[in-house]
């Protein structure tokens, strides 16, 4: 499912550890809490390996297929850990219509990473999303928490820059 | 305050009230008085950057000691997106856009000090470039109608006491303790509510199921999930009025009794689920969520459960099935989910925008909204605007607008003047509505004959930059990645639609890909488990249906006309030119010098390169690349510089001509598309005889063309040349009089016709036919025939096209004064821009709104009756149709008039041709007419248009006649047998923003002296200069 071997693994804390066993606790006799159980661990260790999706299995007793195939069904889990800042290429249809694609690809050439991957050093994830809902600034584009608006060739280095 | 009552509820609304009369307008406007900033502050506003102009502002207030009377309150977005960061500061109602930081000294000091609002910082409308100071009088806002939205620029998203001064849990209050459930039920029914999220259920139906199912245990749920690409009016509302929503859960839980809820909101809005949280911790303080609201008995409390970005998620079951912790995977129906919903209990979902209507339907009554909209489409809806559009955002407006208010009256129209080719309703699950439909309003069933869906309300408006197979191949691409797998049609049939897509983008489709997909699409359709798989064949079935011409031009010619599919042109400005010029080749060689190579390579598609630098109105330059940098290149002042090398270096045109054919072609007609015809058939080997009716070969390039734009001498070099490849010529020959149109069809083998249309069309208003009035395009022929016909001192034309312009200069030339009568504005006129400005310069006056009445003669003095116009509605072309000004007439007297408004064609010299329209019909893929071996091409067919279109018509005709002549005899058909030329494939170094370089042109005072041309070419350097500026986009890195 992912190129393990391309992407170096990030260590898993004892305190991390912890605050995964907290979370765990906290939902356990809640039915049908899988999800959110699962984004707060992903929230602590940045990704969801095989490690914490066994942890997960045991502390809520479900069986570590059912979590693989949550894991595996919804795009905001991931696999592989994440870069330090995670760029967001939108290419809904007002960006695309606007030139995201274009966007999209002057990043992979220029950081060599993938779409859904990492750039080795571990600074940028890179992902295409579907609609960020920011339509009437198209293209758009998100890095962390901030969101950019018309995006081109012509400022994406800059926005970038400041992402060390 | 703990938990209220009804009583404090209304106490709390009554204590907010002179906030809100602030922020209403409703008290008097004064310096000193109080004002309420209210500063945009939705996901959009932020990417934007609003939060430094927010932040700066308290800054700025604060250390003023102005934080008294000025309050600085960030909303959620204000609908016209592209204007953000902006601001309303109340009571006046005045609007800022596009603030910076900076700006916010200005506000403070000359606004909030001095009582003098900003001027410069207010909208300005492109269309006339005049200011709006307040936000309602602006017409995307005053065309609206605002419902859902109704707390737009009014509330604090996070403060409770502002939306309950806005009314916020009256409903609610009202439901659980002055009604029973029957009647909550009863009012949504007579209300007409349809479900907001797409499919457009009764919502009172869907509500009366589900309170009519067994059980103690029953789930509100609310769709936030919104994940059509192009939709943000959910997010929109919960940014900014989250406790509509919440309001509206607590009103159909009463309704169904339920007593748990859930509002599911995809994790890619964490500031809607943000502001969502604070809403729900507030509300729960006041124990309007919880046990025994408002003192009512019932009980309701609810959650956020996050989505994990699966667009599938926003499926009714697959929701529930998410909720349950599990992949979300949709569910067969029966059982309904009113009946069997999540953890098999009795459920309801409702959208986002739906939800946020219930409390105001509670307060006003069912028949209030059901007042509004159509018959079966009660109510507003609220869209969101975005694509190829001047403004968008978000539009709220009543069922039953034509489609065609919201893409204009509040869309402001199309960017760049480009033409309008559909726009999208519905995202991945809806179609395209074309221009022919525009006047389709926006009503369930309405849009659904379209082939479109209402969906939840994603406009994306397309121009003819958009290739419409693309479009569907990147809707497929999504379902097809978002599909969750269950089904087969769903997870295989979109799949292999995607593949057919991808290889008809790709330039490998066959014809039969057509029906194979809609024989698909049909079959996913049918048999789909849920909605997604249901919706998803629908974009692919709409642009089939209405562009169906773009996907035979993909498999059939390997052509996108918009220049999208990478694998099907080499660059834009090659693409966009009927000829298939190869621009940067060209231009890469005079760069370098090579200005014989330079000739060689334009001739080989181009036989008129001398004419056509100086006449072309330029498709490349339409889609130059480098125009996203600064200015578009001079492409026909290069392609002119490189003809005049050559003529003044004598380099002669050479050519290359086939084995002979047996066969002999007549074509009809000497002007653009006749010789375009002549030259690729004398080039295949036929044997071409042109027949011309006027002393000379060259149509509407010397009997409509004026010499300053097109010296003869030029023009008749490159006749010669085209001639000299071996055709025969007959002018002064007219087909029908001379020799008849039966002895044609005996004596050749293939017969091409290129009359063109030289006919002056017929105004028709009383007193055209009085002597004085002519037709500009007769006039034009008169003077290319060499002939001066007396036009007196004074002369009107009327028309705005390029007939009328080279009319009104060429009378010009001949010492009148003359002007020009438009029944629009200058903008809207289809003559070339810097024709008309050239026109102008020369002293020609241009009177727009002005629309021909009756002309007549009194005492011998010709003069014409004018109506003015105002601009009034929209048409489908997105041009304002004039309407005339009651009792505003206005009498002007002309030596001369003359009708340039258009021109026909004159096909009378045949009988049986079939006409649409009053133009040649053919077939568009073969070029035939409906007589056997007959073709036809140019402004016979098309009308009026570009001299690069006829001359590219008469090539395309040459082809489909070889193809036809090669068949019948076994052959194979011609193939180009082009020298290759050796082109340096270097993309240039760093992009330096500079203008674009422009000819020079004789002084206007100089040139109306006589007709000698007007401009003159560049010189080495400065065309040097323009070429570097080429982007090379035909050089691909690998």
């Amino acid at each position: 499912m992912s190129e393990l071997k391309s992407v170096p693994k990030k260590k898993i804390t004892p305190e991390m550890w912890g605050e995964i066993d907290k979370i765990i606790n906290r939902y356990k006799d809640k039915p049908g809490s899988l999800i959110p159980v699962l984004e707060e661990c992903q929230n602590v260790s940045g990704y969801l390996p095989m490690e914490v999706q066994e942890r997960v299995s045991r502390g809520l007793n479900i069986p570590g297929s059912t979590i693989y195939g949550v894991v595996s069904f919804y795009s905001f889990f991931t696999m592989i850990p994440k870069g330090r800042h995670i760029i967001k290429v939108c290419l809904g249809t007002a960006c695309y219509v606007r030139g995201g694609k274009a966007n999209l690809d002057y990043v992979k050439d220029e950081f060599e990473v993938e779409v859904g991957s990492t750039t080795t050093d571990l600074r940028f994830s890179l992902d295409s999303v579907r609609c960020l809902g920011a339509c009437g600034m198209a293209p758009a584009m998100v890095v962390d928490k901030d969101t950019y608006a018309q995006v081109s060739r012509a400022n994406i280095m800059e926005i970038l820059e400041s992402y060390k | 305050m703990g938990k209220i009552n009804r009583n404090q509820l209304n106490q709390i609304r009554f204590k907010g009230k002179d906030i809100i009369d602030i922020r209403l307008g409703k008290v008097p406007i004064k310096a000193d008085g109080e004002k309420h900033l209210m500063i945009c502050g939705g996901t959009a506003c932020h990417a934007s950057k609003s939060e430094p102009v927010r932040d700066a502002l308290k800054r700025e207030v604060e250390t003023r000691g102005l934080s008294n009377r000025c309050k600085v309150i960030e909303t959620g977005n204000d609908a016209f997106a592209i204007l953000a960061p902006a601001m309303v500061v109340y009571p006046e109602g005045v609007y800022y856009v596009h603030l910076i930081p900076d700006d916010v000294h200005d506000i403070v000091s000359q606004h909030l000090i001095d009582g003098k609002p900003v001027e410069r910082l207010f909208y300005r409308d492109i269309s006339n470039g005049k200011s709006i100071p307040r936000m309602m009088d602006i017409p995307y806002f005053s065309n609206q109608r605002m419902v859902t939205l109704r707390n737009l620029t009014l509330i604090d998203p996070e403060i409770i006491d502002d939306a309950i001064a806005r009314d916020a849990y009256q409903g609610a209050a009202k439901a659980l303790i002055d009604m029973a459930a029957e009647e909550i039920i009863n009012q949504m029914k007579i209300s007409g509510l349809r479900g907001r999220g797409g499919a457009g259920f009764p919502t009172g139906m869907k509500w009366e199921f589900a309170s009519k199912s067994k059980g103690d245990v029953k789930y509100i749920l609310c769709n936030a999930d919104e994940g059509d690409p192009g939709a943000f009016m959910d997010r929109s509302v919960l940014e900014a009025d989250p406790h509509a929503v919440l309001d509206g859960m607590i009103i159909a839980a009463k309704a169904i009794k339920a007593h748990q809820g859930y509002i599911y909101c995809r994790a890619e809005y964490p500031l809607a689920i943000k502001r969502l949280g604070i809403a729900i911790g507030q509300a729960r303080q006041y124990g309007l969520l919880g046990t025994n609201i408002l003192g009512s008995g019932f009980d309701f409390d609810l959650e956020i459960y996050q989505g994990a970005g699966a667009f599938v998620c926003g499926e009714e079951t697959a929701l529930m099935t998410s909720i349950e912790g599990k992949r979300g995977m949709p569910r067969p129906r029966p059982p309904f989910p009113a009946q069997e919903g999540l953890w098999k209990k009795p459920t309801v979902l409702n959208n986002v925008e739906t939800l946020a209507n219930v409390a105001q339907i509670i307060l006003n009554g069912g028949e209030w909204y059901a007042s509004v909209g159509t018959e079966s489409s009660k109510g507003t809806k609220v869209f969101a605007l975005s694509g190829k559009v001047n403004n968008s955002g978000l539009v709220e407006v009543p069922m039953g607008t034509p489609l065609k208010d919201i893409v204009y009256n509040i869309g402001g129209g199309i960017p760049k003047a480009k033409r309008f080719k559909g726009v999208q309703l519905g995202g991945p699950s809806g179609g395209c509505i074309p221009s022919e439909l525009l006047d389709t309003v926006t009503d369930y069933e309405a849009i659904t004959s379209t082939g479109a869906i209402m969906g939840s309300g994603g406009m994306v408006v397309m121009d003819e930059d958009n290739c419409m197979v693309d479009i569907a191949r990147f809707f497929m691409e999504f379902c097809q990645e978002e599909s969750c797998g269950k089904c087969t049609p769903g997870r295989e049939g979109t799949k292999r639609m995607l593949e057919i897509l991808t290889r008809i983008t790709k330039g490998r489709g066959e014809l039969s890909d057509i029906d194979t997909l809609e024989e698909l699409a049909l079959m996913v359709k049918d048999s789909a488990l849920c909605g997604l798989g249901q919706t998803a064949p629908n974009p692919v079935l709409s642009t089939i249906r209405y562009f169906r011409h773009e996907y035979e031009d993909h498999i059939l010619e390997h052509r996108c006309e918009a220049g999208v599919c990478p694998d099907l042109f080499k660059a834009k400005c090659i693409n966009a030119c009927p000829l298939g010029q190869e621009v940067p080749g060209y231009i890469s060689l005079v760069e370098e010098e090579r200005f014989e190579e330079a000739i060689r390579l334009i001739r080989q598609t181009n036989p008129m390169p001398g004419t056509l630098g100086r006449v072309c109105s330029h498709p490349c330059m339409d889609v130059c690349i480098r125009a996203q940098t600064d200015a578009p290149i001079n492409i026909p002042e290069i392609k002119r510089y490189a003809a005049d090398m050559a003529r003044e270096r004598g380099v002669v045109a050479e050519f290359k001509k086939a084995k002979k054919n047996s066969e002999e072609i007549a074509v009809i007609g000497g002007g653009p598309s006749g010789l375009g015809a002549s030259y690729y058939l004398s080039l295949m080997g036929y044997n071409v005889t042109m027949f011309e009716e006027l002393p000379k070969l060259g149509g509407m390039l010397r009997y409509g063309i004026p010499a300053y734009r097109l010296p003869r001498d030029i023009l008749d070099e490159e006749i010669n040349d085209i001639i000299n490849t071996g055709i025969a010529v007959r002018t002064g020959v007219r087909v029908g009089r001379d020799i008849s149109m039966e002895k044609l069809q005996k004596d050749f083998d293939a017969i091409f016709i290129g009359i063109g249309a030289h006919r002056s069309q017929i105004m028709g208003i009383p007193g055209e036919d009085i002597d004085g009035v002519y037709g500009g395009a007769e006039f034009l022929r008169q003077v290319g025939l060499g002939n001066t016909p007396n036009i007196g001192k004074t002369v009107a034309v009327i028309g705005g096209g390029n007939t009328a312009i080279d009319v009104a200069r060429t009378c010009r030339r001949m010492g009148a004064d003359v002007t020009i009568l438009y029944r629009r504005e200058q903008k809207d006129m289809p003559a070339t821009a810097e024709e008309i400005e050239d026109g102008i310069d020369e002293g020609i006056e241009l009177k727009t709104f002005m629309m021909p009445g009756s002309i007549n003669k009194d005492n011998g003095r010709l003069n014409i009756i004018l109506h003015k116009c105002e601009p009034g509605e929209f048409d489908r072309d997105g041009r304002r149709t004039p309407v005339p000004i009651t009792d505003a007439l206005v009498r002007e007297e002309y030596d001369t008039i003359f009708a340039a408004i258009g021109q026909v064609s004159d096909t009378s010299f045949i009988s049986n041709l079939d006409l649409k329209r009053g133009w040649i019909e053919i077939d568009r893929l073969t070029l035939k007419t409906n007589l056997d071996n007959i073709y036809a091409g140019g402004d016979a067919v098309t009308g009026p248009a570009l001299v690069v279109d006829a001359l590219a018509a008469g090539k395309r005709a040459a082809i489909a006649i070889d193809r036809d002549l090669s068949a019948k005899k076994g052959r194979k058909p011609y193939e180009d047998q082009y020298d290759k030329i050796f082109i340096t494939m270097k993309v240039p170094g760093d992009t330096i923003k500079q203008d674009m370089a422009k000819a020079p042109k004789i002084s206007a005072k100089e040139r109306i002296k006589d007709f000698s041309e007007v401009e003159h070419g560049f010189d080495i350097k400065t065309v040097k200069g323009e070429c570097a500026r080429c982007l090379r986009c035909d050089v691909k890195i690998d």
